[in-house]
């Protein structure tokens, strides 16, 4: 263990920092699940495109710079130091684009990631059905093979993005024959493809960031497949790995709410409870113990480690972690909580947090799957229903 | 920039754990609450395995290793719930000797032939040490009373780190009994480890447990580099490790049910040391507030870019 950085990793956190304060929006960005805000988002996808900061870990060939993962944690530290925009993208570079990087093709590479870093083609994610949410297995959408094409049909819901985005993933049933987690075929499809509708769906703030989708006899060409048919889940596996595990949420993120949580507590000193000062300690305790956290398997994953079900105990952690700092900031405002907007005319940003907050234990697999998985695979708990 | 523990290091405390796994199981325990609490073969065993002169310079006849080894081991000793003075006189009260400058007792440490009672301003007892003897409720502990006028910083903050490592290490062993028994125990005609109302607690502590660990190596690390601000750090988890060790020490009884309420089932032996060291080198009160004066006293600098300030 060596807690210092480099000089070469000073001096990349120093070019990050320089470029982000020069870049970063000056006022927040109208939120991601409009489309007035989408558009903001995309716009500043595609500015950090442009100084090639779209995904700096991906090799340069796909628009990278073939950066480590601690440099990684550096950027993504000075990211949310500069307070920057939620990622327009996160479903493509965080989550699609290190599947595409473990199972695609070359071509499948360099056709759909160079413009996923560029900010070019924004993804969706079409994981859960009306009947297949928690219990993914139960997928029922169809894909039914035609030639070099898939013809789907069926129905996806609270897919992210995909009110505005461009392309979206899933996993469709290949094999009708099939059942539960056999017979999966992990598809790639343009949202805007004959057939496809979509029916925004209006969220708890009430704006419109997911939405259903409804396939009737959609043709999708065989080579947007992932990896082979039937192999859908092991690919789905993968990719839920990374939204849970190391990428999705880095520590920078946290740390800056921490960070802002201390300032709001300061303000409301006078009238806080004792509660709510543990509640703010907590807050930064708990964003620390993540990011040593990262620190330590990015650190793993470097000397050629894998992340397997542990990243179950990261979503747990930092998604309840983030609805307790939200909470405690909406018992700190008191009566202006409810406030969408405060005197001065500024969006009560702790507010729309708070919300999306409540959104954490729930996607990316909700956190009762994640406690059965820590309770089977790393506790070696019998499943249920055994005896 | 390297938060990974080496394969030295880790192979070290592997060793450690299964020696003590083999030589220092429940039934030792038992047999030490029985008779006398202390047993100077077992002593003698951990001063074969170079253990006493973990931290002692090799100039001294030890190891020359530093405090995240020992905090690796301290975590191993909590894992057996050892009941030798290992901790308190090999990794603190050697590298407190060390930082005065004071050698003359070291070889004999190393050698095993004499262990440091700690007397501290924070603690009203001395483990192992001389005077009207106290009764804990951990029934291997010994303590006696003791006028207690050292407010040594360093001290504290060495008896506070191997506190924490030493909980994080009786939470683990706390939570594989429960898991352990829940495979084994059999109700409603299926273990009742397979109901998620067991899997869920027991998962919440492995979340705790998991995420209290980075901050004991992080704290230690702080220390032995003399980072200015490794106090707060130390603070942050005796925290963290408490609060791991207490949620899971509540969740294994009640896991264990009625038999986690007697006294013939091991755990209470892991529950009563937690106990002791929630509130030994600095309560939760105490590190909280350090905490609070760096963090919301501004001391200390916070926000993502400060993750190892």
């Amino acid at each position: 263990m060596h807690l210092a950085y480099t000089p070469e990793q000073q001096a990349f956190r120093a070019e990050v920092r320089a470029w982000m304060e020069t870049h970063v929006p000056k006022e927040p960005l109208v939120t991601l699940e409009c489309r007035e805000g989408y558009d903001q988002h995309v716009e500043w996808e595609r500015t950090l495109a442009s100084g090639n900061w779209g995904m700096v870990t991906w090799p340069e060939a796909y628009g990278g710079r073939g950066l480590d993962l601690i440099e990684w944690l550096i950027f993504e530290e000075e990211y949310f130091r500069a307070g920057g925009p939620n990622r327009a993208n996160q479903n493509g570079i965080f989550l699609l684009g290190p599947t595409i990087m473990e199972f695609g093709t070359e071509e499948q590479k360099k056709r759909f990631l160079t413009p996923m870093a560029k900010g070019e083609v924004i993804w969706a994610q079409a994981w859960s059905e009306p009947g297949a949410g928690s219990d993914m297995a139960a997928i029922s959408s169809k894909a039914v093979r035609d030639g070099d094409h898939y013809v789907i049909t069926g129905q996806k819901t609270w897919s992210s993005r995909a009110a505005f985005a461009d392309w979206g993933f899933g996993m469709f049933r290949t094999d009708p024959e099939s059942k539960r987690h056999k017979g999966l075929t992990f598809i790639l499809f343009d949202l805007n493809t004959p057939g496809i509708t979509r029916r925004p769906i209006r969220q708890l703030h009430g704006d419109t960031g997911f939405a259903e989708l409804f396939f009737d006899e959609v043709r999708v060409p065989v080579e947007n497949c992932l990896a082979g048919e039937g192999e859908g889940w092991n690919v789905a596996m993968a990719t839920a790995g990374f939204e849970r595990g190391l990428m999705l949420r880095s520590p920078g993120r946290f740390q800056a709410t921490a960070k802002r949580l201390v300032e709001l507590y300061r303000k409301h000193e006078a009238e806080a409870s004792p509660a709510a000062r543990e509640a703010v300690l907590q807050a930064w305790m708990a964003a620390q113990a993540y990011a040593y956290n990262t620190y330590a398997v990015a650190a793993k994953i470097m000397a050629g480690g894998k992340i397997g079900a542990e990243a179950s105990l990261n979503k747990i952690f930092w998604s309840e972690l983030d609805r307790a700092m939200h909470r405690t900031a909406m018992q700190l405002l008191g009566a202006q909580a409810e406030l969408k907007r405060f005197d001065d005319g500024s969006v009560n940003q702790w507010l729309e947090g708070y919300i999306f907050s409540l959104s954490g234990p729930i996607y990316a697999g909700s956190n009762e799957v994640q406690r059965n998985i820590t309770a089977e695979r790393l506790l070696g708990l019998p499943r249920v229903g055994a005896g | 920039m390297d938060m990974l523990l080496t394969e030295d290091q880790l192979s070290l405390a592997e060793t450690v754990r299964d020696y003590l796994a083999g030589t220092h199981g429940p039934e030792i325990l038992r047999r030490l609450d029985a008779d006398g609490n202390r047993d100077p073969a077992i002593w003698q065993g951990l001063v074969d395995m170079g253990l006493t002169g973990l931290l002692v310079p090799e100039a001294h006849g030890g190891l020359g290793m530093g405090l995240v080894d020992a905090a690796l081991l301290a975590t191993e000793c909590g894992r057996a719930c050892l009941a030798e003075p290992l901790v308190d006189t090999a990794f603190v009260g050697v590298p407190w000797l060390l930082a005065q400058g004071k050698t003359e007792q070291l070889a004999d440490i190393a050698a095993g032939r004499v262990t440091l009672p700690l007397p501290h301003a924070i603690n009203p007892w001395v483990a192992d040490g001389e005077g009207a003897p106290l009764q804990s409720v951990d029934p291997l502990r010994n303590l006696f009373a003791s006028a207690n006028d050292n407010a040594d910083p360093y001290l504290l903050d060495l008896g506070a780190l191997m506190s924490a490592a030493q909980l994080v290490g009786l939470a683990d062993a706390m939570l594989h009994q429960a898991v352990e028994y829940g495979k084994i125990r059999t109700q409603f005609g299926q273990p009742i480890g397979a109901f998620q109302a067991i899997k869920h607690q027991l998962a919440s502590c492995a979340v705790a447990i998991e995420f209290a660990k980075p901050v004991v190596w992080q704290a230690a690390q702080a220390l032995q580099d003399e980072r200015a601000s490794a106090a707060v750090h130390v603070s942050h988890a005796k925290v963290a490790a408490t609060d791991a060790a207490m949620l899971t020490a509540e969740t294994a009884i009640q896991v264990h049910g009625a038999m986690g309420y007697t006294y013939e089932v091991d755990l209470h032996f892991w529950m009563k040391r937690c106990w002791a060291l929630a509130g030994a080198w600095g309560t939760r009160a105490f590190h909280l507030k350090r905490v609070d004066e760096a963090v919301l006293g501004g001391t200390l600098p916070i926000g993502p870019e400060h993750t190892f300030a």
